[in-house]
């Protein structure tokens, strides 16, 4: 059944000048799904996470589309009808998880407050459940008597994602909730993460701009660029055989201890400002393959079922996909 | 550092500031211009007179011996003899000071109970006119000198309206079982309530400003947008996150503030005749009886360096990132 | 925006300017003062209290012209009128023209005020500057003293040194003073601690530049923003207490203040004799002037956001 489904959303921030963030994004999740949301920073990823939470902040704004949740349309619901569903059925773990924790309470209550402004949990159940959590991400139970300055950074985020579960939500966004951690912890809370979720049998949202979490953790996938979706579909599909010379290049971009030694080629250039209206593709500039009929319009085509491509392929997909895998086309941008 | 050790230190530094302040206080009665007992000594007196008045109030010993006797005095709160009435000092002063405590204790309370959710009030409502106005208004109140809106209060609350006594801090002829029995019957409610007011209302745009300025800092930290998303209602985030960590450093201020309203009590009192410590230094002063201005002043010095203690013991109890250290 | 005035004083300070360097330092100082005045126009507080600093100060030095009368001029048999065409703020127990107190009364103030200021500011940021730069012995003995001076409450020391030395405008100035720094001191300190660690001292000191200079040309510019904010304070709290000293009797006895107007208001009576002119008038003024400095401050603090105590 399908748990959440993004129509043609558009974001914009209020400012000077206006910045949009999100032109026009559609997916859908399936319940027990996770899926990975991958793009450079800048692409607008957080926005469309926070717009899916409706944790926008004070300047932001749904300017287009809309968002189904479990078959209700909550694009435009009040704060107050928000946070009846915030927590209890979508929770967040955002960035800057480490800093989340009111530094003057202790662990217990909070994870105590965010279960009993939703639910009629007495103080001992409440505190039973602090444990439970706990050891859920593996953490010792006693430490929720602790305050959070008494616990290191990986700990702290992982006091969050045990909050994150409290209530046991539908769907899970986690923004990047492993990158200001060190590459062994990451590790070990990724397949935490991925245990409990098969587990406890919730949806996830995972935005990163590492695409190698992507592959480890999540079942579909949406590549996003320039506050437009690249490329959608399923994982597998989409590692094996990516169409969009994007996608292709990111694959690139990122170390990979399995298969041949070789060096690493990002892209060069950098993303588009999104204070500018678009025309066309917005990956057009940076693009090696891109041709002039590239400024107009981009369809999205479907060469196979279920995995869409945002791109004209001005040249044959064969050509793309051998091509990308030399750093030449991407160092020298020759236009093919 | 422990709890022990941090008090024992703290304790310490008081000792010493406080005896370095009677120094000076000592150093400077003496420095100063003039007999101390020129004005009681009239010329009507003869030499061994004076020489006799003098040996009473041992100012006939070298210095030296004087402070040294001065200083063990006030170990023991000796503060010598009243050059005006010539009785005990510390008999004179030692009512005065629960005066002058609930006085200023109330006028503080009040204070902080009307500044500091006024100060949230401005941080919450950050940007608006209201918050500007408010801003504003708070400066004004504390431009206007004390002893002026007592005077204003006094004529309003007293003569005009005839809802309040106009100073003092009892009806004359009534005595009481207790200082406990006084300081709560009606009657003395009544004189407290327009003193307290006044002083109140210089007073609280100190922590109304440090609470807007505190909160408005911690209103941008993570964890109170992390709050926000757990669902929580606006007015809970902003009493139990925003508002329980912008506390803290008002705890601190409070000891700054308490010594401005110790201070403060000499006009105050003034203003409305309480017989309390600061009247008390002022009249002597005037009078030149120098040991009891010299008392009061330690007196309220002392209740300075005392309030600085219970703050930082407080916010050590607060935070629980400090560890006395 | 301190690094911005780094470059702006380092060159203007330059004794050895060419013609050349000159010029652009001309351009910076035009582009200064439009940011100044960029910055009055969004500040209608800094704005509102400069202008009303002003208009007393002119009142102050033009006193003998505007006020009608002598401010000592008795008339006992007018005594304690209303306001009226003749006394347009009525008239005190002896006759005397409440208005042209008033008037005169705003000289003694501002004197005071602004002299402490400047005294408050010149001790206070020195010493901060030392503290600050040289640390160690020298830091811990410097704010040793800034704690003794903390310990000692305010108002009643003010009275006692008064009372002991003779009640001139200038034992009140020196009291104030004497006490006051202790908070421009502190926060000056803290921000010398910081500016200490920045790229532009070090560098300053790399090329040999001596401690004096160190100090004085490359971090005092820095820190007068933050001298001239508690100078701004400092000018209220000096007016306050000066009021207080003469309410309570000891102030100046030849001069005409404020607080001295009240003293005799209540003295005499004036409220239960409802001549409400007397004593609500120079309340007004302490006030007004009071708030203008606080207004000058707080305009300018918006820009620097410091943290707002009492001295």
């Amino acid at each position: 059944m399908t748990l959440l489904e993004v129509n043609d959303l558009h974001v914009t921030y209020a400012g000077d000048p206006d910045v949009e963030a999100v032109r026009g994004v559609s997916f859908t999740l399936e319940e027990g799904e996770t899926l990975g949301i991958v793009g450079e920073s800048g692409c607008g990823k957080t926005t469309l996470a926070q717009a899916i939470m409706g944790a926008l902040p004070d300047n932001g704004r749904i300017t287009g589309g809309e968002i189904i949740f479990d078959g209700q349309d909550i694009t435009h619901l009040s704060n107050r009808e928000r946070r009846e569903i915030r927590w209890e059925q979508m929770s967040m773990i955002s960035q800057s998880a480490m800093n989340s924790l009111d530094p003057v309470y202790r662990v217990k209550d909070q994870i105590k407050e965010a279960i009993q402004e939703h639910r009629d949990a007495s103080d001992a159940e409440s505190y039973e459940r602090a444990r439970e959590l706990m050891e859920l991400v593996g953490l010792d139970p006693d430490r929720v008597e602790d305050y959070p300055h008494q616990l290191s950074g990986g700990m702290r985020q992982r006091v969050i994602i045990a909050m994150s579960l409290a209530l046991d939500p539908d769907l899970i966004i986690a923004d990047e909730p492993t990158t200001a951690l060190d590459v062994i912890i990451q590790e070990q809370i990724l397949y935490r993460i991925k245990e409990l979720q098969r587990e406890l049998g919730n949806s996830m949202v995972m935005v990163t701009h590492d695409i190698s979490v992507v592959a480890e953790t999540c079942d579909s996938m949406v590549v996003m660029y320039g506050g437009e979706l690249m490329e959608s579909g399923n994982v597998d599909e989409i590692f094996n055989n990516a169409h969009h010379p994007y996608t292709l290049g990111l694959q690139n971009a990122f170390p990979s201890v399995e298969g041949e030694k070789r060096d690493l080629t990002s892209i060069p250039g950098s993303p588009p400002d999104l204070s500018e209206p678009l025309q066309g593709c917005p990956f057009a500039s940076r693009c090696p393959f891109a041709a002039p009929v590239c400024e107009e319009e981009v369809p999205v085509q479907e060469p196979v079922d279920g995995h869409r491509v945002r791109c004209h392929e001005p040249v044959p997909f064969e050509q793309i996909r051998d091509r990308s895998g030399e750093d030449e086309t991407w160092l020298s941008q020759n236009k093919v | 550092m422990g709890l022990k050790e941090f008090v024992t230190r703290r304790i310490i530094q008081i000792v010493v500031l406080y005896f370095a302040i009677a120094t000076m206080l000592f150093f400077l009665f003496r420095a100063a211009p003039g007999d101390p007992l020129a004005a009681y000594i009239g010329t009507g007196f003869t030499q061994e007179q004076a020489a006799q008045i003098r040996a009473t109030f041992g100012l006939d010993q070298p210095v030296h011996v004087q402070y040294w006797k001065y200083m063990t005095n006030l170990v023991t709160f000796n503060f010598g003899l009243s050059y005006i009435t010539g009785d005990p000092v510390w008999g004179i002063i030692q009512d005065r000071i629960w005066n002058t405590l609930v006085l200023m204790g109330t006028s503080v309370v009040l204070a902080y109970l009307i500044g500091v959710p006024f100060g949230a009030y401005l941080a919450w409502n950050r940007g608006t006119k209201r918050e500007r106005f408010g801003v504003v208004f708070a400066l004004i109140s504390r431009s206007a000198p004390v002893f002026w809106t007592g005077l204003l209060g006094i004529w309003i609350f007293s003569f005009k309206l005839g809802w309040l006594p106009a100073g003092s801090m009892s009806q004359p002829g009534v005595t009481y079982s207790s200082k406990l029995a006084q300081f709560t019957s009606p009657s003395f409610l009544r004189h407290l309530i327009l003193p307290a007011l006044v002083q109140a209302f210089y007073f609280y745009s100190l922590p109304a400003l440090l609470m807007r300025n505190s909160m408005l800092e911690v209103m941008n930290e993570d964890f109170v947008d992390f709050a926000e998303l757990k669902g929580i209602s606006d007015f809970a985030v902003m009493l139990k996150h925003a508002a329980r960590n912008a506390l803290l450093p008002i705890v601190t201020a409070f000891a700054v503030a308490a010594g401005f309203a110790v201070g403060g009590s000499v006009v105050l009192e003034t203003v409305f005749a309480w017989p309390g410590l600061g009247r008390e230094m002022v009249r002597a002063v005037i009078a030149n009886d120098y040991p009891v201005a010299q008392a009061t002043f330690l007196i309220l010095a002392g209740l300075v360096l005392v309030a600085n203690f219970l703050a930082d013991l407080a916010y050590g109890y607060l935070d629980p990132r400090i560890t006395y250290d | 925006m301190s690094d911005q005035n780094t470059t702006a004083f380092d060159s203007e300070s330059a004794p050895d300017a060419r013609d050349t360097e000159l010029s652009t330092w001309r351009e910076r100082q035009v582009d200064a003062w439009r940011r100044r005045l960029a910055f009055l126009k969004r500040e209608p507080m800094g704005l509102a209290g400069i202008l009303i600093m002003l208009a007393i100060i002119l009142v102050a030095i033009f006193a003998p012209v505007i006020a009608p009368y002598e401010p000592t001029e008795t008339d006992y048999g007018n005594s304690l009128a209303p306001p009226s065409a003749e006394h347009p703020l009525g008239t005190d127990n002896a006759g005397r023209d409440i208005f042209s107190q008033l008037v005169f009364g705003a000289r003694p103030a501002l004197q005071i005020g602004l002299l402490s200021a400047v005294s408050v500011a010149f001790v206070g940021m020195n010493v901060g500057l030392i503290a600050g730069y040289y640390g160690g012995y020298v830091d811990d003995a410097l704010m040793r003293l800034v704690d003794f001076a903390y310990g000692i409450p305010f108002t009643p020391f003010i009275i006692v040194l008064v009372a002991l030395w003779e009640p001139s405008k200038w034992t009140i100035v020196g009291a104030i003073a004497l006490l006051l720094w202790r908070q421009t001191a502190r926060v000056v300190r803290s921000h010398v601690l910081n500016l200490k660690e920045k790229p532009f001292v070090k560098s300053a000191r790399t090329v040999g530049a001596s401690d004096r200079r160190i100090i004085y040309r490359h971090i005092a510019p820095n820190v007068l923003p933050l001298v001239f904010l508690y100078g701004s304070f400092a000018i209220a709290w000096a007016i306050l207490a000066e009021a207080s000293i003469s309410y309570l009797g000891f102030g100046d006895p030849t001069a005409v203040t404020w607080g001295q107007m009240l003293q005799s208001a209540q003295q005499s009576q004036a409220l239960a004799r409802d001549a409400w002119w007397w004593f609500t008038m120079p309340g007004m003024a302490i006030m007004l002037t009071v708030i203008s400095a606080f207004l000058i401050g707080r305009g300018y603090e918006e820009q620097l956001n410091p943290e707002l105590q009492e001295p």
